[in-house]
C-alpha cells in the first residue's frame, strides 16, 4: 500500500515516513501544497495524509482539487486546528477522516488501516483467500494455519495481490502501490519478489494462488 | 413581567401612595373647610334675623312679645315670609309668645341652661332634632329691655341643605378620588413600561452576550435621551469587548498552534523510536531532535512571558542613561559570528551623541531583535547595517537596520508586529523563530516613548527604523 504524506514541517514528514515504512506501507512525502497536487496526478496512492496549513496551496485547496479530478483517494487530515468548524471544513471539503496533532502514532496507524479497509469494502481486519490469511495489524501470514515468515516487501507485495484478489495486477500497478517513486522500473525486482513469495506460500500446498499472466503480470486467484 | 420587584412596579406603587396621600388631605380639608364655612353662614344667618326679630319685638310692639301675627311682620321687614326658618317668641318664663306658621306642629325645645345663659344677656346657638328628618340650628337670643330680659327670641334653621351638600360632596370625593387613584396606577404602570421598555431590551441584549453572542447590539431608536445614551455606551463596551475577545481568541489559537507543532514532533519521534528496538546513533538522533523541540518551545514560552507581563505592566524598567551606539557596537560584536557563519555582511555604524534614558537590558534585546531577524531574512552574500544616529536638533535618537534581503509584501507590512505572525511560516521555523521577536521589540519601544516602523520592497530588503527621545 502506498502512501502520500503532505506536510511542511520536515520533522513531521520524517517521522511519519519511518514510522509508516516500518509498517510495510511505501511511503513518499510532499512539503507543499503544490508538490502534493502534482505527486498525486502522477503517481496512483492507496492513501493521502494531508496536513491542512501548507505553503502555496493551502491543504483544503489541496482536497479540493483531488476530488474535482474524481480521484478515488481516501484522505486523512492531520492539522492543529481542532475547532469543531474546523473538522466539519476539512471533512466537507472531501477529507475522510481528521486526526489533531499532537496525536498518538498507534491511533494513526489504526486509522489508516481502517481508510484502506473501507476503500476495499472490507468488513474485518483480515485478509483471506482460501486458505492464505493475513493480518494488517499484527502482519502475521498463515496459510491453513501454518505460520508463514515474510520480509517487509514481500508482506507488502502479499497484501496488495490480496487486496485486489481474482483480479489481474501489472508489473506498473505493483510498482506503484508496493514501491516508493524511488522504485527503478528497469529492474526486475518485481519478478524476484514475486518468486520469493510463490515458494513461501505455493511450495507445500497443492492448490496455487499466485498466477503468471504472460505478458501483463499476475494474479492472485482464490 | 418579573412580578412585584420589578422598578415598573414600584415606580407604580410610589406614584399612586403619593398621588393618595396628595389627593386624600386635599379632599379632608376641602370638605371642613367647606362644612365650616356653610355652618357658619347658617349661624350669620339666623342670628341676623334674630336680632331684627328682637328689636322689633321690642319697638312698635312695645309691652311684652305678644306676637300672634309674626309672619305679618315678617312680610312687613323683609317683603317676604321667612321660609325654612323657624321663629318664635318667649317671655322671660319661657312661655311661647308668638310663632312663625310653619311651626304649627312643631316644638321648638327651650333648655334650662339655655334660658339661664338668656338670662345672663347671652345668645346661644345649638343643633336640635326637630323633625325626624334633618336637625335645626337654633339660636336662642334674649330681649332686653332697661337692661332686663323681657323674652327671648329664637330662630331656628333647617339643615337640610347643608346636609345635602355636604353628603353629596362626601360621595363624590369617596368614588372620584379611588376612581383617579385607580386611572393614575394604569396610567404610571402604562409610561413606566414605555420609559423602561429600552431597558427590558438591554437587558435581553445583555443575556444574548453573557451566552457567548458578543456580536448582538442594542436597537436605539432615540439617541439623545438618557437611555439612548446608555444604549450607546453599552453597545461601544460590548464592541470594545468583542475586539478583545477576538484578539484573545486569535491568540490563543497562535499559541496552541506554536506549541502543538513541538509537541507533535516531540511525541511522534519517541513512539515511532520506541516501536522497536534501535541502533544507538537513531536514538541519538532522536534525543538530538526532541531537544531542539524543547528548546523551541522553552524559547516561546519565555517569550510569552515576558509579553503578558509587559501587558499586566509587571515588567519594570530601569531608568538609567544608556548609550546606544556604544550598546550597538556590543551587539554587533556579538553578532558577528553568527553573520560570517550565514555568510552575511554584518556592518556598524554610530553617529553624533546617542544618550537616552531606559533599561539596558530591554533596549540591548531590541538592537539584538532587529538585527538577528535582517540576519536571519537575508541570503549569503548580503548585507546588514546596523546604524545608529543621534540628531540633536530634533532631540531623538535614531536605530536603523537595513538588510539586503528577501522584503515583505505591502499586505503583511502592518501585521509584522502582530503576535505570531509570519510573512513565511516554513522558513520562520527553519531559521528558529517564535513569531514574538518583533512584537517584544515594538513593546520595548513603547514602553520608552519610542516610535518603530518598517519600509520593505520585496526581494531587496527591509529597513526597520526606531526612534527613541534623547536624554536633555
Amino acid at each position: 500500500m502506498r502512501i502520500l504524506v503532505v506536510e511542511d514541517e520536515k520533522k513531521v514528514a520524517s517521522f511519519l515516513k519511518k514510522g509508516l515504512e516500518e509498517e510495510y506501507y511505501a511511503v513518499d512525502c510532499a512539503y507543499d501544497g503544490e508538490e502534493a497536487l502534482y505527486m498525486v496526478e502522477a503517481n496512483d496512492y492507496d492513501l493521502m495524509i494531508l496536513d491542512i496549513m501548507l505553503p502555496k496551496i493551502d491543504g483544503l485547496e489541496v482536497l479540493k482539487g483531488v476530488r474535482d479530478k474524481e480521484l478515488p483517494l481516501p484522505v486523512l487530515m492531520l492539522t492543529a486546528k481542532d475547532s469543531i468548524e474546523d473538522v466539519i471544513k476539512g471533512l466537507d471539503a472531501g477529507g475522510d477522516d481528521y486526526l489533531t496533532k499532537p496525536f498518538a502514532f498507534a491511533e494513526l496507524l489504526a486509522r489508516v488501516r481502517a481508510l484502506l479497509r473501507r476503500k476495499e469494502r472490507e468488513p474485518s481486519g483480515e485478509l483471506q483467500v482460501a486458505d492464505l490469511v493475513l493480518d494488517p495489524v499484527t502482519h502475521a501470514v498463515s496459510r491453513g494455519g501454518q505460520e508463514i515468515e515474510l520480509t517487509a516487501k514481500e508482506y507488502a507485495l502479499l497484501e496488495y495481490l490480496m487486496r485486489q484478489v481474482n483480479r489481474v495486477v501489472t508489473r506498473t500497478m505493483i510498482s506503484e502501490h508496493v514501491w516508493d517513486y524511488h522504485f527503478d522500473p528497469m529492474t526486475n525486482v518485481i519478478d524476484v519478489y514475486v518468486n520469493h513469495l510463490r515458494n513461501k506460500i505455493d511450495l507445500d500446498s497443492s492448490q496455487k494462488l499466485i498466477h503468471t499472466i504472460r505478458g501483463v503480470g499476475y494474479m492472485l486467484k482464490g | 413581567m418579573a412580578g412585584f420587584k420589578t422598578i415598573k412596579f414600584r415606580l407604580t406603587l410610589w406614584y399612586v401612595v403619593i398621588l393618595g396621600i396628595i389627593l386624600s388631605s386635599f379632599s379632608f380639608f376641602l370638605y371642613f373647610t367647606l362644612s365650616d364655612s356653610l355652618y357658619k353662614g347658617v349661624d350669620n344667618k339666623i342670628k341676623t334675623m334674630a336680632e331684627i326679630v328682637a328689636s322689633s319685638a321690642r319697638n312698635p310692639l312695645g309691652a311684652g312679645p305678644s306676637i300672634s301675627d309674626l309672619d305679618r311682620i315678617m312680610t312687613e321687614r323683609f317683603g317676604i315670609r321667612p321660609l325654612g326658618r323657624y321663629i318664635q317668641i318667649l317671655d322671660e318664663s319661657g312661655r311661647v309668645g308668638g310663632r312663625s306658621t310653619n311651626l304649627r306642629n312643631v316644638q321648638i325645645p327651650l333648655s334650662v341652661q339655655t334660658l339661664q345663659a338668656a338670662s345672663k344677656g347671652k345668645t346661644t346657638f345649638e343643633t336640635v332634632q326637630v323633625t325626624a328628618k334633618y336637625p335645626v340650628r337654633l339660636v336662642t337670643m334674649p330681649i332686653t329691655e332697661d337692661g332686663r330680659m323681657a323674652g327671648v327670641v329664637q330662630v331656628g334653621s333647617s339643615l337640610e341643605g347643608v346636609e345635602d351638600a355636604l353628603q353629596q360632596l362626601l360621595l363624590i370625593l369617596l368614588i372620584a378620588v379611588p376612581a383617579a387613584l385607580l386611572f393614575a396606577s394604569a396610567g404610571g404602570l402604562f409610561l413606566a413600561n414605555k420609559v423602561l421598555r429600552p431597558v427590558d431590551e438591554i437587558t435581553q441584549i445583555a443575556r444574548q452576550i453573557g451566552s457567548g453572542d458578543l456580536s448582538q447590539r442594542i436597537r436605539i431608536k432615540r439617541v439623545n435621551d438618557e437611555l439612548g445614551r446608555l444604549a450607546a455606551t453599552f453597545n461601544e463596551m460590548i464592541a470594545k469587548l468583542e475586539e478583545s475577545f477576538h484578539r484573545v481568541k486569535r491568540f490563543t489559537a497562535d499559541v496552541s498552534h506554536e506549541l502543538k507543532t513541538p509537541l507533535t514532533i516531540l511525541r511522534g519521534e519517541v513512539e515511532v523510536g520506541l516501536k522497536k528496538k534501535r541502533a544507538l546513533g537513531e536514538y541519538q538522533r532522536i534525543l538530538n531532535s526532541n531537544l531542539e523541540e524543547t528548546n523551541r518551545m522553552s524559547r516561546i514560552v519565555d517569550d510569552l512571558l515576558t509579553l503578558s507581563r509587559a501587558d499586566m505592566g509587571e515588567l519594570t524598567m530601569e531608568r538609567e542613561e544608556v548609550e546606544l551606539s556604544s550598546l550597538a557596537r556590543e551587539v554587533w560584536g556579538d553578532l558577528q559570528i553568527l553573520a560570517r557563519e550565514k555568510g552575511v555582511q554584518l556592518q556598524f555604524m554610530g553617529d553624533g551623541v546617542t544618550k537616552v534614558e531606559g533599561d539596558p537590558l530591554f533596549l540591548r534585546q531590541l538592537i539584538l531583535n532587529l538585527t538577528e531577524n535582517g540576519l536571519k531574512y537575508t541570503p549569503s552574500g548580503g548585507a546588514v547595517e546596523l546604524k545608529v544616529k543621534g540628531d540633536r536638533d530634533e532631540g531623538v535618537a535614531r536605530i536603523c537596520v537595513s538588510d539586503t534581503g528577501v522584503g515583505i509584501a505591502q499586505k503583511d507590512l502592518k501585521r509584522v508586529f502582530d503576535r505570531f505572525y509570519r510573512v513565511d511560516k516554513a522558513r520562520s521555523r527553519e531559521t528558529g523563530g517564535t513569531g514574538l521577536g518583533l512584537s517584544i521589540s515594538q513593546w520595548i519601544v513603547q514602553a520608552h516613548e519610542g516610535q518603530i516602523s518598517v519600509k520593505s520592497t520585496v526581494g531587496k530588503g527591509s529597513t526597520f527604523t526606531v526612534i527613541l527621545p534623547l536624554k536633555d
